[in-house]
């Protein structure tokens, strides 16, 4: 059982003021199985309202607008989070995850990367789900370079391979499309990672009847220093923060993320 | 402004409620014309009872045709068309012969369509007539007070048939504030308690309906 | 503009009956088969729909998850094309349940007609259509959740615009783009937030409806709707989502979908259509490929459309290994030969394809509108009657006896 204290916050500078501010946030942590959230705070100003819901996927979602001119936005959440490590989290399976989406489509360089790892898994005797998805997270890890700046948020999966490179975002989804091409459901996770600045992405496989997790940035299995924000079919599904305003400006965002143990 | 004869204003302010007459009961007529096509016969007697005018039909066709084109019904719309005309043709030099001619296309018009089996096609040129006639006017009409005392008969006419035919309040409201508009403007005389009684039940009563009666007399006693 | 054409397609009143309540069954299995997909998957459980088909379809959102809409309506305006065979039956060939359009159309000629040739109307018992207005708006109130009716446009540059404006003023609802309508609270408001929505007659399609939620590139959309629609405090007609019961892979199964939730057989018939997806249907399609018309499932709008008679050797020996290596990818249809209909050309009468579009509108009941969308082709050999691509237009009569 691990104890983290987290932080994330968000602050956009706009050049010029903006209006009409519309946002939809899924940077807090919610319960589940293998996470318990205490917050203490949780501020999102300016808005003139502000409603939290749960979307389709199971995530909080923050959402609001600031109608009136402004030039600086922020969103700031602290809180604890007791998490348990390597745990499959039981329940029941939505077939979404087993086909492919925006991100995760099942283009040839997808296919091929997914029938080498199938020959990986062959070589390795792995057999079961879960030895598939762990050999197919080391093969990913070895065979792709970690490159901020290579790819940007808009990248799939086929594309960082032509890459061959990229950051969590690209391996997160790239091991999302090859474990359902492999017919074995998965989808793509986003959070905090104990000592990242940033937030972090990583996926979590359908096997034995649970969700479990996977780092396939770093080659681990999911810990309890990690705290999960929120899941989709991709990162177009739970993006952190998503926002629409009118002006004309540049902004500026900056993130500050911290995760750390206590006690 | 010029001093205008009693006589003129007599015949603009007749001007205005004929033209209008036949305009908005040709706009109405469309509608009834439509549930004619297939309804039982006799649902021009409802018709003839809003108006006040003596239900002498005997049949939907025969309505159609005399209340369009009677040359011997006095309520036909066709006698309304030659009675604006009438009232236009002695006052060219107020009108200009330009705002003149609108008035006579449209009689023409009107004549001309008597035997046609599908009379909405072609009275539609009617009232496109009608419509030029009234932007004409504006444009051409120089002198204020005759335009300002033709539009008072126009409204006084809409008013009361959109009275008769129970339109919609807010219909109504917008209609009479177009009048008094008007009639503030001109030197005619008029019963200024009528036109209170009349806001009274157009604008104030919940329910106008009850006062349809009392509403007409106010409107048809406005300038006796 | 959409050219008119004066002769009418008549429906006799018993064909029109039968017609109608084909119509009405279809409507409701496939009402009950979105509320199924977004909600339990019974039927994906049973193994009557298998689930590649609905979960890889562009239309199913998953953002739709978990969401029950007000009364439990998805399609409350549905657009069923048909086509008479030469065989005097009515034919499916598609369902369009996400914004169909057209309705306007026929109201318009009919109006017009009336004026023009009255005496027509007088002795033939033709039903009056213009009642289209008033069935919608009572559609639209049966959902209101407590506030006003609003048509939602996407703008003046639409090609459906006048539809638009032309609806709003003959159902009574303000019509309204993306600039008139803000969420606040979780409620939907029209201009300065001082009038609350109660429903929303939206003619946007679902990928810009809420640029939050979907396309965030979308401009013409409302952000945050999906939030308001979520908890219930509004009614979308029609419902996001809905494109998963009106693909070309999903209409194979809509007449197992009325046995399965009704227990009726189909009234109304699909051109058969075999799923290669199936092994019978595969060896079928494989033998029979060159007088079959093949479909794929995956393109849109007559893209992808294989006529088998067209092909040569080579293309058939090539098709046919595409479809055995995807086979879910493909359905296949047999050739409908349908019965052409009467147009004028200039002065002559001629024969040309034509198809009926016939709208149902759910509310409190299912209700089939007694008139329809009848469109044609231009030209002698096609089959395409979209206004898009020069098609034209009929009025339809429904006659009462």
């Amino acid at each position: 059982m691990g104890k983290l204290k987290f932080e994330y916050r968000m602050e956009l500078k706009l050049s010029s003021p903006v209006t009409d501010h519309y946002f939809a946030l899924r940077c807090v942590p919610g319960d589940s199985l293998r996470q318990t959230v205490t917050l203490t705070q949780c501020d999102v100003s300016p808005a003139d309202y502000i409603s939290e819901a749960e979307d389709s996927f199971g995530n909080l979602k923050i959402s609001g607008c600031c109608r009136e001119p402004h030039d600086f936005f922020a969103c700031r959440i602290r809180g604890t989070a007791r998490t348990s490590g390597m745990l499959l989290q039981k329940g029941p399976l939505h077939p979404m995850y087993r086909y492919p989406s925006k991100y995760t489509g099942f283009e040839s360089e997808v296919r091929d990367f997914a029938e080498s790892v199938q020959e990986e898994c062959r070589r390795n005797a792995a057999g079961t789900d879960m030895e598939k998805a762990v050999c197919a997270m080391h093969y990913l890890y070895t065979h792709f370079s970690y490159a901020p700046g290579a790819t940007d948020i808009e990248t799939t999966a086929a594309e960082a391979l032509r890459l061959g490179k990229g950051v969590c975002q690209d391996y997160a989804h790239i091991m999302t499309a090859v474990m359902r091409y492999m017919k074995i459901p998965a989808r793509y996770v986003n959070g905090l990672m104990i000592g990242e600045g940033f937030t972090h992405a990583w996926v979590e496989v359908y096997v034995n009847g649970g969700w479990y997790g996977f780092d396939p940035s770093n080659d681990l299995h999911i810990d309890e220093y990690y705290i999960k924000f929120a899941h989709g079919r991709d990162y177009g599904d739970c993006t952190v923060d998503k926002g629409r305003f009118l002006g004309k400006c540049i902004p500026e965002t900056e993130y500050f993320c911290e995760c750390g143990g206590y006690q | 402004m010029g001093v205008i004869s009693i006589e003129k204003v007599d015949h603009l302010y007749w001007l205005g409620r004929y033209t209008e007459r036949v305009y908005t009961t040709l706009r109405i007529f469309f509608h009834i014309y439509d549930r004619l096509i297939e309804q039982p016969e006799g649902l021009y007697a409802e018709y003839c009872e809003r108006l006040n005018i003596p239900d002498i039909y005997s049949s939907n066709r025969q309505f159609v045709q005399s209340y369009l084109f009677g040359e011997d019904n006095p309520d036909s719309v066709l006698l309304n068309m030659k009675r604006a005309y009438d009232n236009a043709v002695v006052l060219r030099d107020e009108l200009s012969t330009t705002v003149l001619s609108y008035v006579q296309l449209a009689l023409d018009t009107f004549e001309s369509c008597r035997k046609t089996t599908a009379p909405l096609l072609e009275l539609q040129q009617v009232l496109d007539d009608l419509l030029a006639f009234w932007g004409s006017a504006d444009d051409y009409v120089e002198d204020e007070d005759c335009r300002n005392i033709m539009k008072c008969g126009k409204y006084v006419e809409r008013l009361d048939l959109c009275i008769r035919m129970d339109y919609h309040a807010k219909y109504l409201e917008r209609e009479y504030r177009k009048l008094c508009n008007r009639i503030g403007r001109t030197n005619l005389n008029y019963r200024e308690e009528n036109l209170k009684r009349l806001e009274d039940i157009l604008i104030h009563e919940s329910d106008p309906v009850k006062y349809r009666q009392e509403a007409l007399c106010c409107l048809g006693g406005l300038f006796q | 503009m959409f050219p008119f054409d004066a002769i009418p397609r008549v429906i006799t009143h018993d064909a029109f009956t039968e017609l109608e309540k084909g119509l009405i069954q279809r409507v409701d299995a496939l009402n009950l088969f979105l509320n199924d997909i977004y909600g339990e998957k019974q039927i994906i459980r049973d193994g009557v729909v298998p689930e590649e088909f609905v979960f890889l379809s562009s239309g199913y959102l998953p953002q739709c998850e978990g969401i029950t809409p007000p009364k439990g309506i998805y399609s409350h305006i549905s657009g069923i094309d048909l086509v008479l065979g030469k065989d005097k039956e009515w034919y499916i060939l598609e369902d369009n349940l996400r914004i169909p359009s057209g309705a306007s159309y026929p109201m318009i000629a009919r109006e017009i007609c009336r004026r023009v040739s009255p005496e027509t109307f007088r002795n033939h018992p033709v039903v009056d259509n213009r009642n289209y207005a008033k069935m919608l708006r009572e559609t639209m109130d049966w959902v209101n959740t407590g506030g006003i009716p609003v048509i939602m446009t996407p703008g003046r540059y639409n090609a459906a615009y006048f539809e638009h404006s032309y609806l709003a003023e003959r159902t009574g609802s303000e019509r309204a783009t993306c600039t008139d309508l803000s969420v606040e609270n979780n409620y939907l408001y029209y201009r300065d937030r001082k009038q609350k929505v109660g429903v929303i007659y939206r003619r946007i399609s679902d990928e810009y409806l809420d640029p939050m939620t979907f396309l965030p590139e979308s401009l013409i959309g409302i952000p945050n709707l999906m939030d308001v629609y979520r908890s219930g405090n509004v009614a979308v007609v029609n419902a996001p989502g809905n494109g998963v019961a009106d693909d070309k892979g999903i209409y194979y199964f809509v007449p197992k979908m009325i046995r399965y939730y009704l227990d009726q057989e189909p009234i109304l018939k699909n051109a058969p259509t075999y799923l290669p997806f199936y092994q019978e249907d595969r060896n079928y399609v494989l033998e029979h490929l060159k007088d079959l018309v093949v479909k794929d499932v995956a393109e849109a709008g007559g893209y992808g459309v294989i006529f088998g008679n067209k092909l040569s050797a080579e293309e058939l020996a090539d098709l046919k290994t595409v479809i055995e290596k995807e086979p879910r990818r493909f359905i296949a249809q047999e050739v409908i030969d349908f019965q052409d209909m009467e147009i004028m050309d200039g002065d002559e009468k001629v024969l040309r394809k034509a198809d009926l579009r016939a709208f149902v509108l759910s509310g409190e009941k299912t209700r089939v509108w007694a008139s329809g969308l009848t469109r044609f082709s231009r030209n002698a050999d096609s089959f395409v009657v979209n206004s898009s691509q020069g098609g034209g237009f009929k009025d339809t009569w429904v006659l009462s006896r």
